[in-house]
């Protein structure tokens, strides 16, 4: 845990999501800014995991830039230091789908959320394949409320198949879709547009 | 209130009408004027006003060289200061620095650097009182100039020694510090000696420093105003101390300079400031406009305060004055000030995160992080207001 590099830091949480705060130059936001679907993981310094989806990513207000664009900013010296040395408040929205300990998962919620300013790490590979061995998760993604869900899962099960060798992604999305028709069984309308996204 | 506010400033265009006739009138600055100067000094120590450096009170001067690049350097403060309701006893000081090359693409170097302090000899005084947040401003404000002066000189080894690139670094306020009364006269010779070598520092560097102070409320030359048309008898504490334009700023006398135009040089009649200039350092000021369009309504009068070494070096002067007023072109406030306060200043989180630290480690020592009741309650409550 020591040598992964934190992403943010818990703003604010509740049983079932929390919200990051990050701090980045703009010039580094495209590279450190965790992705839509991305999975992320608060350990909580007891062993004990919680397991998040990035299912929205805010680039807050700035007036000092709205400022500044306003007064129609040319020169290159105030744009470099805008786009390299000051840090722009992104918060990003988190989905809990799970929890665990060491190496194992559980698909259900942890019984506290993270705490405030709890560090937020990027889940690595193997993290990711762990993690959606099963597909328990799907059913918490599909039933959440006032997220854009359909997209957040579609993203997230694209994240999850990159996580595997080419040789087994396509037998990983095709085994995931199927659990997608179960769960979407009365909503084939639904069902179809995912799957559609998912090729 | 909003009534209350209109009335003034009627009141207020009235006596401000009557101070640029007298400016027009008696703007010329003789030996008598100089003496009555000296006289209201005398008759009241505390008086502030403006020993005219100029011919005349009411001079304009605006650069009479071309603008060139710059490099400015700002620096900023900020504080968390003690509180004894709160999880330990200790003080923060974060100063923070911008070092930006106009002209170029180059982003600016910034810096920020945090210092906490809870040992003993940090947190009470040779007497065993706890340091006061007068104390703690001035540490902050040491820092700032101390940053400032290793700055100017980083980056004249920088340029190569080349003094063609002008340097002028900014504080946010002025540099003739107000000193509270408590202090005594050791700790004022100290905090001369300290101010004056970090002054130093610049001019070696050939660094011009400027002290900002935006929407001045100072009067000194309003005071000095004052003095023209009366004689040197009346010149009493009672006459300097209810002075007729007393609701009124310089700011407002001189709201028709034009864009980057200055007005001639002044220097404050303080004792502090007498200390100063036998240092080699008295500190001047002039204002200037830093609005871009014309005209008393969209007039920005700021107060620019610098040893009168640099205002002695008028191409130099020029040339810092406009790299000045071009950083406010954005805003109407020094670009480079704006970002050193945002480098310096420590918000909620910041401190809330710092706090969170050092509660883990008290408890790694087998201390408890407790707050004190009163603290819980107001952050209990504090977070909405409720009837």
């Amino acid at each position: 845990m020591s040598n992964e590099t934190s992403i943010g830091r818990v703003l604010r949480a509740s049983t079932t999501s929390f919200a990051i705060g990050c701090q980045q130059p703009m010039a580094e936001q495209e590279r450190t800014t965790p992705e839509l679907g991305a999975l992320v993981k608060a350990p909580n310094g007891a062993g004990r995991v919680t397991y998040g989806l990035v299912y929205n990513v805010v680039v807050e207000d700035d007036p000092f830039v709205r400022q500044l664009v306003a007064a129609g900013i040319e020169d290159e010296v105030y744009i470099a230091d805008q786009r390299q040395r000051r840090q722009v408040p992104v918060v990003v929205n988190v989905l809990i789908v799970g929890c665990g300990q060491g190496l194992e998962v559980y698909h259900r919620l942890p019984p506290m959320p993270p705490g405030t300013l709890d560090r937020i790490f990027a889940c690595n590979h193997a993290e990711i394949v762990r993690f959606t061995q099963r597909h328990d998760w799907l059913r918490t993604v599909v039933a959440a409320a006032q997220i854009p869900a359909d997209a957040l899962l579609i993203a997230a099960l694209r994240n999850a198949a990159a996580a595997r060798p080419p040789d087994q992604r396509e037998a990983y999305l095709v085994g995931a879709g199927r659990e997608m028709a179960k769960l979407l069984a009365l909503d084939l309308a639904r069902l179809d547009g995912v799957l559609r996204q998912l090729r | 209130m909003g009534a209350a506010l209109a009335q003034r400033r009627q009141d207020d265009a009235a006596l401000l009408a009557q101070a640029r006739s007298m400016l027009l009138a008696h703007g010329q600055v003789t030996d008598e004027l100089r003496r009555k100067v000296a006289t209201a000094h005398e008759a009241d120590i505390s008086w502030r006003g403006a020993d005219p450096l100029g011919a005349r009170l009411d001079e304009r001067h605006a650069p009479a060289v071309e603008p060139r690049p710059a490099t400015l350097i700002a620096a900023d403060g900020s504080q968390i200061y003690p509180d004894r309701h709160g999880i330990a006893l200790y003080y923060l000081l974060n100063t923070g620095s911008i070092v930006l090359r106009q002209g170029g693409s180059q982003a600016p170097a910034v810096s920020t650097n945090p210092e906490v302090f809870y040992e003993d000899a940090d947190l009470y005084d040779e007497t065993g009182r706890p340091r006061d947040p007068e104390y703690i401003n001035s540490q902050r404000d040491r820092r700032e100039l101390e940053a400032l002066a290793d700055l100017a000189e980083a980056e004249r080894i920088a340029l190569g020694g080349d003094l063609a690139r002008p340097i002028v670094v900014l504080t946010d306020g002025p540099l003739l510090r107000w000193t509270p009364q408590r202090i005594t006269d050791r700790e004022v010779v100290r905090e001369v000696h300290h101010f004056t070598a970090q002054l130093e520092r610049l001019r070696r560097s050939q660094a011009v420093p400027f002290g900002y102070v935006d929407r001045p409320s100072s009067a000194n030359v309003l005071r000095t105003v004052e003095l023209t048309t009366l004689a040197a008898e009346e010149i009493t504490r009672e006459t300097v101390r209810h002075g007729r334009f007393r609701p009124l700023a310089d700011r407002a006398l001189f709201d028709d300079l034009a864009p980057n135009q200055r007005t001639g040089f002044f220097a404050s009649t303080s004792d502090l400031n007498d200390r100063y200039r036998r240092a080699g350092h008295r500190i001047v000021f002039f204002y200037l406009n830093v609005a871009q369009r014309p005209g008393p309504e969209n007039a920005l009068i700021v107060r620019i305060e610098l040893p009168e070494w640099a205002a002695h070096e008028s191409a130099g002067l020029d040339v810092a004055q406009a790299a000045v007023y071009a950083d406010c072109a954005l805003s109407g406030f020094p670009y480079v000030l704006a970002r050193a306060h945002e480098l310096a200043v420590v918000g909620y989180v910041e401190r809330h995160s710092l706090e969170a630290m050092l509660g883990q480690a008290m408890l790694r020592c087998g201390l408890q992080p407790v707050a004190s009741t009163k603290a819980e309650a107001k952050r209990l409550t504090g977070s909405r207001s409720r009837r």
